[in-house]
C-alpha cells in the first residue's frame, strides 16, 4: 500500500499521476499561450477551439459516451441562462406575464415546467430574481430533487446543500411544510445558503455545519447527497474545468464522497430514499462510489457485523421528456455489476445541457 | 470549550408565539393567526422563524428565516420577513408608484409625498409595489430610505 492505494490500482496509479505531473508542466506552457490567445481573441471559446489539447482529457469517455465527436463539439458552445420559477413566492402565470411585460424572452422546458431557459445576458440583475421570483439555477441541478420527489410533511437531508438552489427546490415542492435539514460544512458557503433560502421564501430550512460524513444522528424519510466533484459537466457554464481534470483528482474525491453516501444511507428511515447526484462524468466518482457502498453493506449483512446494517438497491431514474443514457457497469475493468444502469447518466449533446449523474438508493 | 466554539455561538431560544406576534400588531397591525404554523426562536440579538415542526437534536447554524433585528430600538424587521409577513400589514405601509419603487429598489432614499405616507408615522414601514411587498424601508420627516439588503439591489440606471 502506497499512499492508500491498493496494490492492484499502483501501476495505473503511478502512470497516471506521471502523466499528472507531466501534463502540468506541459499546462503551464498551454495557459501562457492561452493568456496571450485570450487578450486577442475572444470569446475565449475561439483560443479554446485551438487548443484540443485542453480537450484530450475527454477521450477516457470514448466507449462510454454515445456519438462521441457531437459530445466533444458541444463542449465550447456555451449554455443558455435557466432559472426555476419559485412557487413560494408567485405563481407561474403571474410570473411569466411580469416577464413579458420586462421583455425578457424565454422558453418552458419541454421536461419540466417551472423551468425557464432565458436569453438575457444577467439573468441575476433581474428584478424577478432579486425579489426571489425565480433562482437562477442550471437546468440538469433541478434533475435530483424531482428524483428525490419530498412531499409536504416529510423531513428531509440535503448533505451537502450550498449554494441551496436545490434545498429550495426541495421546500417548494414540500410548500414550506416538513421539515428540511441543509448541511454545509464550509462557514463562508453557508452564507450564500441562508442568503438564498431567505431571499426565496425557504421557511422550513434549518441549517447545520457538520462534515457530511460525520452528520451525527436523524432518521429522515429522504437525504439527497449532491456531492463535491470534479465538476465536469459544468465545462459549458465555465471553460476550463476540464483542462484542470485528472484521474488522481477523481479517485480522492471518491474517497469523500463514498464517506457521504454511506453516512447518507445510516441516516435514513428504511424505505426511505437517498438520492446520489454530480456533475461530472468521471466513473469514479459516480458508479465506482455508488457500486462501493451497495457491495460494503452487502458484505456486511452476509456477516451480520454490524447491527446498523442494512439493506439497500437501486431504482430506475427516468424522467420524462430528458434523455437519458442508463449507468455503466463495467470501467477499466472493474466490473460494478448490472444494477448499475439503473442509474442515469446526461450528456450534453443529448438534450442540449451539462453533464450530471443520479442515482435512487432505496433502503429497505 | 472556546468562546468561538459553535455550541456557545448558536444556542436559539425557543420563544413564545404570542410575544413575537405583539411586536408585530402593535407596529403593523398584523394578527397574530398570520404567525400560526410557525415557531420562534431568539439568538444573539436577532428573532428567527421556522415551520412549526419537530427539530431533532442537532447543533443548528440558521433556523428559518431571521425575521427580526433586536440589536437597536426600534426593532427593525428584515426584508426577506416582510415579504413573507407584510402582506398582512395593516398600518405603516405605503404604496410607491413605478418610479419611486424603482428608486426604492436601487437602495437610495427619496423624499415621499404626505398622500402616499398618509397611513405611516416615523420608523420602519412596509413598502408595497402593485400590491406586493418589495422591503422595507425608513420613514422619517417625508424621506424613503431603502432598507433593501446590498446584494438584492438593482444596479442603478447610467452605472
Amino acid at each position: 500500500m502506497i499512499f492508500g492505494q491498493k496494490n492492484e490500482d499502483l501501476t495505473g496509479w503511478l502512470n497516471s499521476s506521471t502523466i499528472f505531473w507531466q501534463s502540468r508542466l506541459h499546462l503551464k506552457s498551454i495557459q501562457m499561450t492561452k493568456f496571450r490567445c485570450k487578450a486577442a481573441l475572444r470569446p475565449m471559446y475561439f483560443c479554446r477551439d485551438a487548443l484540443l489539447l485542453d480537450m484530450d482529457f475527454l477521450d477516457r469517455y470514448r466507449d462510454i459516451v454515445p456519438d462521441f465527436k457531437a459530445f466533444r463539439a458541444i463542449q465550447s458552445r456555451p449554455l443558455f441562462s435557466s432559472a426555476r420559477i419559485n412557487t413560494l413566492k408567485i405563481n407561474k402565470d403571474l410570473l411569466l406575464e411580469r416577464l413579458c411585460e420586462e421583455a425578457v424572452p424565454y422558453q418552458i422546458f419541454d421536461w419540466y415546467p417551472l423551468g425557464l431557459k432565458m436569453d438575457v445576458e444577467s439573468p441575476g440583475k433581474l428584478v424577478e430574481n432579486l425579489l426571489g421570483h425565480i433562482h437562477i439555477q442550471e437546468e440538469l441541478s433541478m434533475v435530483p430533487p424531482l428524483v428525490l420527489g419530498p412531499m409536504p410533511g416529510e423531513s428531509i437531508l440535503d448533505l451537502c446543500a450550498s449554494p441551496g438552489s436545490k434545498t429550495t427546490q426541495i421546500s417548494a415542492m414540500m410548500e414550506n411544510r416538513g421539515l428540511v435539514i441543509a448541511n454545509e460544512p464550509s462557514l463562508a458557503r453557508i452564507a450564500a445558503l441562508r442568503s438564498n433560502c431567505e431571499r426565496l421564501g425557504a421557511m422550513n430550512v434549518a441549517i447545520t455545519r457538520y462534515d457530511g460524513r460525520n452528520f451525527p444522528r436523524g432518521s429522515f424519510d429522504r437525504v439527497l447527497v449532491d456531492a463535491p466533484c470534479s465538476a465536469e459537466g459544468r465545462e459549458r457554464r465555465g471553460p476550463g474545468v476540464i483542462e484542470r481534470s485528472n484521474c488522481k483528482r477523481s479517485l480522492d474525491l471518491s474517497v469523500l464522497q463514498i464517506g457521504l453516501l454511506k453516512n447518507a444511507i445510516r441516516l435514513t428511515k428504511p424505505g426511505g430514499v437517498v438520492v446520489y447526484s454530480t456533475c461530472t462524468y468521471a466513473p469514479e466518482e459516480n458508479e465506482m462510489v455508488v457500486s462501493a457502498v451497495l457491495n460494503e453493506l452487502a458484505i456486511m449483512n452476509e456477516s451480520d457485523e454490524a447491527e446498523e446494517s442494512a439493506k439497500a438497491h437501486l431504482e430506475r431514474v427516468m424522467i420524462s421528456g430528458l434523455q437519458e443514457c442508463p449507468g455503466i457497469s463495467e470501467w477499466n475493468g472493474h466490473d460494478l455489476g448490472q444494477e448499475m444502469s439503473l442509474s442515469a447518466r446526461y450528456y450534453p449533446h443529448m438534450n442540449d445541457t451539462g453533464g450530471f449523474f443520479v442515482a435512487k438508493i432505496i433502503k429497505s | 470549550m472556546s468562546q468561538r466554539s459553535s455550541r456557545v455561538r448558536n444556542v436559539f431560544l425557543p420563544l413564545d408565539l404570542a410575544e413575537v406576534a405583539d411586536l408585530w400588531h402593535t407596529r403593523f397591525g398584523i394578527r397574530a393567526e398570520a404567525f400560526s404554523g410557525y415557531r420562534f426562536f431568539k439568538k444573539a440579538k436577532s428573532i428567527w422563524a421556522i415551520s412549526d415542526v419537530e427539530l431533532p437534536r442537532l447543533s443548528y447554524e440558521a433556523m428559518g428565516m431571521r425575521i427580526m433585528n433586536c440589536k437597536d430600538r426600534p426593532w427593525k424587521p428584515t426584508t426577506a420577513a416582510l415579504q413573507v409577513f407584510g402582506k398582512y400589514a395593516a398600518r405603516n405601509l405605503m404604496h410607491l408608484d413605478v418610479d419611486s419603487a424603482r428608486i426604492f429598489l436601487e437602495g437610495k432614499s427619496q423624499e415621499v409625498s404626505e398622500v402616499v405616507a398618509s397611513q405611516c408615522e416615523p420608523g420602519y414601514v412596509v413598502v408595497f409595489y402593485r400590491g406586493e411587498v418589495l422591503g422595507c424601508g425608513l420613514y422619517s420627516h417625508g424621506l424613503l430610505v431603502s432598507q433593501i439588503p446590498k446584494e438584492r439591489r438593482l444596479a442603478g440606471r447610467g452605472e
